[in-house]
């Protein structure tokens, strides 16, 4: 029974982290604990403008057109690349239409939350996958700790 | 704002610049027939004389951001509201369309989507991602484009200055070819708006309803 639950828990707890509804099984903690990139190397402009965004494929293949090209995921990757076409990622976070909410990551990072803050863990995580939470309250809860404004106009435009 | 109805021109490109900055939804006639336009700026005429020896004054309407603005007070779920700058803004999300705002707004500068907005083709393709598109069933109103407001005041605390004057400029601002429109902050007693607004052409539109508006008209007496 012990060792049922101990199964139970152990897939409960990696399964999420196999997540392979990504194109590509794109491993954040290779990247960010062997490879020592830092979140900004990949989603540049996530310190400065509103979107964090996503590297384009050339990026990937700047790396990736010598190193590891024999994996399979390269593999895809290249085929991808070769295609001439982008990698179709899933988007992980974001908000409903109807809630008519603007994020902008520059005044964030601007005002040192980390982007673990939101994005959790992903230094140990493979694909992108939603670990934290995202909703109003995690917001306001948030502004109103750090003396940020709470007016409705800040988001809601 | 100041506007300086003595430079407008009537040319509309202000109603253009503000429909494309802020994806404001197109209607159709027969819709417009029925009273169902957007527009979160519009152009009135007033005619002078008899035809041929005719004058027409034009002035542009839009949200006077008022201090005692007639519309929040009777939304009954808050959406309209000031902002701590002095904006009379609109949380879409929080409308739920009972129309009273609009049917209090004495300049009728408020208006419904009725629908979910439609653009003709191609023009879907040319939403600014700065602003939210409104679903149906929810009022919107001019919002001195508090994106761009956003933006400028973003990029002065990134460089640790304070917002300069005539540093943020409304779509309508910017578009405008006579430069009639101005816009600035009023609290500040050096800006361009605040001298403006001190001129002795300086009126504001219906001010008599105690309203206190927000945007200035420049006009002479005539």
């Amino acid at each position: 029974m012990k060792h049922l639950f101990l199964l139970l828990l152990s897939v409960a707890l990696v399964v999420p982290c196999l997540r392979a509804d990504q194109p590509i099984l794109f491993p954040h903690s290779t990247h960010i604990n062997k490879v020592h990139l830092k979140c900004i190397d990949c989603h540049i402009s996530a310190d400065t403008r509103d979107a964090a965004t996503i590297p384009g494929v050339r990026k990937c293949m700047l790396c990736h057109a010598k190193i590891a090209a024999d994996k399979p995921e390269i593999k895809k990757l290249a085929a991808i690349a070769a295609s001439g076409r982008e990698i179709p990622w899933q988007r992980v976070y974001g908000f409903e239409k109807a809630a008519a909410v603007k994020f902008r990551h520059g005044p964030h990072a601007r005002h040192k939350v980390a982007c673990a803050t939101c994005h959790g863990d992903m230094p140990n995580a493979i694909t992108a996958q939603p670990l934290v939470k995202h909703n109003m309250g995690t917001c306001i809860s948030c502004h109103r700790q750090n003396n940020a404004s709470d007016d409705c106009a800040t988001c809601h435009y | 704002m100041v506007i300086d109805l003595d430079r407008c021109t009537g040319c509309e490109a202000c109603v253009v610049a503000c429909h494309s900055e802020n994806n404001i939804g197109m209607s159709t006639p027969e819709e417009a027939a029925r009273g169902r336009v957007n527009h979160w700026i519009r152009i009135d005429r007033y005619y002078e004389g008899q035809f041929p020896d005719i004058k027409v004054k034009y002035r542009p309407v839009l949200c006077q951001h008022c201090d005692e603005a007639p519309c929040e007070p009777v939304c009954p779920v808050n959406a309209t509201y000031h902002n701590p700058e002095g904006l009379n803004v609109q949380v879409y999300n929080r409308c739920v369309g009972t129309f009273y705002c609009a049917n209090n707004c004495p300049y009728t500068v408020r208006s419904f989507n009725w629908f979910d907005p439609k653009w003709p083709e191609p023009m879907q393709l040319q939403h600014n991602p700065d602003v939210s598109i409104r679903p149906g069933g929810v009022m919107e109103k001019c919002t001195f484009c508090i994106q761009r407001i956003k933006r400028v005041e973003d990029q002065a605390d990134a460089a640790g200055r304070p917002v300069a004057d005539g540093e943020v400029q409304p779509a309508c601002v910017q578009s405008c070819p006579a430069e009639a429109m101005i816009f600035g902050d009023l609290n500040d007693p050096d800006s361009k708006v605040s001298r403006l607004a001190g001129d002795g052409r300086a009126t504001k539109l219906m001010e008599e309803l105690g309203t206190k508006p927000k945007v200035v008209y420049l006009e002479k007496a005539r």
